[in-house]
């Protein structure tokens, strides 16, 4: 007892160190190590082939195969169309996704306190599984009943982002000020024109913002789904790498990679012009 | 004539302890009336009662009317509760305006309820229309900042902005909660004038909760005082001396008496108004 600090001298209480002995980082740094350790463990991963001078060899090969890259005017035709393509289905995948996503984002949030919000949590576990689902699954899982193509492409790109911004927007619904809501709901203003009027103007840099984000992630997704035969670019790879066209392949991969680009860095300006 | 607001035994309780209890008042057309009481003694929870924005206890025999319309009773809000509360105005401490939006759309957002829905989704609003809210932003003095964000504006601004939006509305009854506590005393002195000029000109009834005695003098012929959810006084506002609030809230009559009467500081026209002794003169004596 005498070796305590007397009550009425005593600091005001600190914040806990971050390492203390009960402490939950601890335990999830060690649990990380452990597992990472694990990994290793698990997949028994060969470093030393990887820079033998053997594999150096056949890698440096691999490389030259793709030179020179096949620049032939009638081929250069069929990568703009799947360039067009791809471009076309991330960016019609994201526009339905934004679309739907607001609309289920309604249900899915509580807009007041007096709100019941019944659909709640119905509706969150509707995007939950629309999210969980990969845009790679949804596309094979899409083929089978909308046939091969981009439009099979574009539906699992709008499902998945349908719940991923979904989810994005029911967020930013319940985050928004509820003051100047509550001020048109107390003059008898119902409840669409509450939204239009007061939330809605509220999250729309949100909503434009994360919009625009998944635009990015679409695009790379939908350079990959052609793979499975959901169109674009993707499919042209998919053919021509299993023929061994090394060189029509680099033109494709130099295609995915500028498209890539150009929509990031046109996503990119266009939130900077929108949240200035 | 029949009362602008009539409330009858109204009973609010959260958990254990009483928000209101059973409060009994009625207020005529064209009055205007101060709600005062230290913090916590259900000022803003009656207000917010009379909007229906809060329900009163289930079994209690509660009762609130407005306009001669019912608003709730017994806890149950009325079926037409939308179309009572377009004749009640609102003016919030906050001002609950969206930020992001111009100071025109946030006062034409009063008319929303007279505008038929597919105009009002596209924000189509006829000329005439923006002239009654360019008209209402002239009248609180703030014709000029309409197409600035409501963000840009001061407290004082964004205030006299939401008392437009209730003109806009055309609200036979103004509720102002508090609607000076976080302006500065010039600020508060327009917010209470433009009120002060609404109740004259438009014969709004008028009820503000404040929590200076002063300025419910100055302004307000009529005040009702609250104490722990109770009516502990009603009646006209030159009767509130500080003996008679000392009586009315004993120790907590420091919280109302001791703030500042930041109006009465400014030198304005209504000064013939003897301002109250200071309390701490009468507790020395």
């Amino acid at each position: 007892m005498d070796s305590r600090p007397d009550a009425n001298t005593t600091a005001p209480p600190l914040p806990p160190a971050l390492f203390d002995a009960r402490c939950r980082a601890c335990w999830m740094v060690a649990g990380l190590v452990l597992l990472t350790i694990a990994s290793f463990w698990s997949l028994d991963l060969d470093f030393a082939a990887l820079f033998s001078a053997d594999s150096r060899q056949s890698m440096l090969r691999f490389v030259s195969e793709f030179f020179p890259p096949d620049f032939s005017a009638p081929f250069m035709k069929k990568v703009a169309i799947g360039t067009l393509e791809t471009l076309a289905m991330s960016l019609l995948g994201t526009v339905i996704a934004a679309v739907w996503g607001l609309l289920l984002a309604l249900p899915a949030a509580r807009t007041h306190a007096g709100d019941a919000a019944l659909a709640r949590t119905p509706t969150r576990l509707v995007l939950n599984a629309l999210r969980s689902i990969p845009e790679l699954v949804w596309a094979a899982l899409l083929l089978i009943s909308a046939g091969l193509g981009p439009f099979a492409g574009t539906l699992a790109l709008a499902f998945h982002t349908t719940g991923v911004l979904g989810r994005l927007f029911a967020e930013a619904i319940e985050n928004a000020d509820p003051a100047p809501a509550f001020a048109l709901r107390a003059q008898g203003v119902g409840p669409v024109r509450v939204f239009l009027y007061t939330t809605l103007p509220q999250i729309l840099p949100q909503v434009m913002s994360y919009s625009l984000y998944r635009w990015e992630n679409n695009i790379r997704a939908a350079a990959v789904l052609g793979v499975v035969g959901a169109g674009g670019l993707g499919q042209l790879l998919a053919f021509h790498m299993g023929l061994f066209h090394m060189g029509k392949t680099a033109t494709i991969l130099m295609a995915m990679i500028a498209l890539v680009a150009l929509v990031d860095i046109a996503s990119y300006l266009a939130r900077r012009w929108m949240t200035r | 004539m029949q009362p602008a607001i009539r409330v009858t035994e109204l009973l609010k309780s959260f958990g254990p302890s009483r928000a209101l209890d059973r409060v009994t008042l009625e207020i005529m057309p064209g009055e205007m009336v101060a709600l005062i009481g230290a913090s916590g003694s259900g000022k803003s929870t009656l207000l917010r009662h009379l909007a229906g924005l809060v329900l009163a206890d289930r079994d209690s025999r509660s009762e609130i009317e407005v306009n001669g319309q019912l608003v709730q009773k017994s806890g149950r809000l009325a079926a037409n509760i939308r179309e009572v509360r377009e004749s009640i105005g609102f003016v919030f401490q906050q001002f609950n305006l969206v930020g992001r939006l111009p100071v025109i759309t946030n006062v034409m957002a009063g008319m929303l309820t007279r505008v038929p829905l597919w105009r009002s989704l596209t924000r189509w609003f006829h000329a005439s229309e923006y002239s009654q809210g360019l008209e209402a932003l002239a009248r609180v003095g703030m014709a000029e900042r309409a197409a600035q964000r409501a963000s840009t504006l001061s407290g004082g601004q964004q205030q006299r902005a939401a008392i437009a939006r209730t003109l806009v509305q055309r609200a036979k009854v103004v509720l102002a909660d508090e609607p000076i506590a976080s302006l500065d005393p010039e600020s508060s002195r327009r917010v209470m004038d433009i009120l002060s000029t609404i109740n004259r000109e438009d014969h709004c009834t008028v009820v503000v909760s404040l929590h200076q005695v002063n300025v419910a003098i100055k302004y307000c012929p009529r005040t009702i005082a609250l104490r722990r959810g109770q009516v502990v006084f009603d009646g006209p506002s030159e009767r509130l001396t500080p003996a008679m609030l000392r009586e009315l809230y004993g120790a907590e009559a420091d919280e109302i008496l001791d703030l500042p009467d930041h109006i009465s500081l400014l030198q304005d026209r209504r000064d013939n108004v003897a301002p109250l002794p200071s309390i701490q003169a009468a507790q020395a004596g």
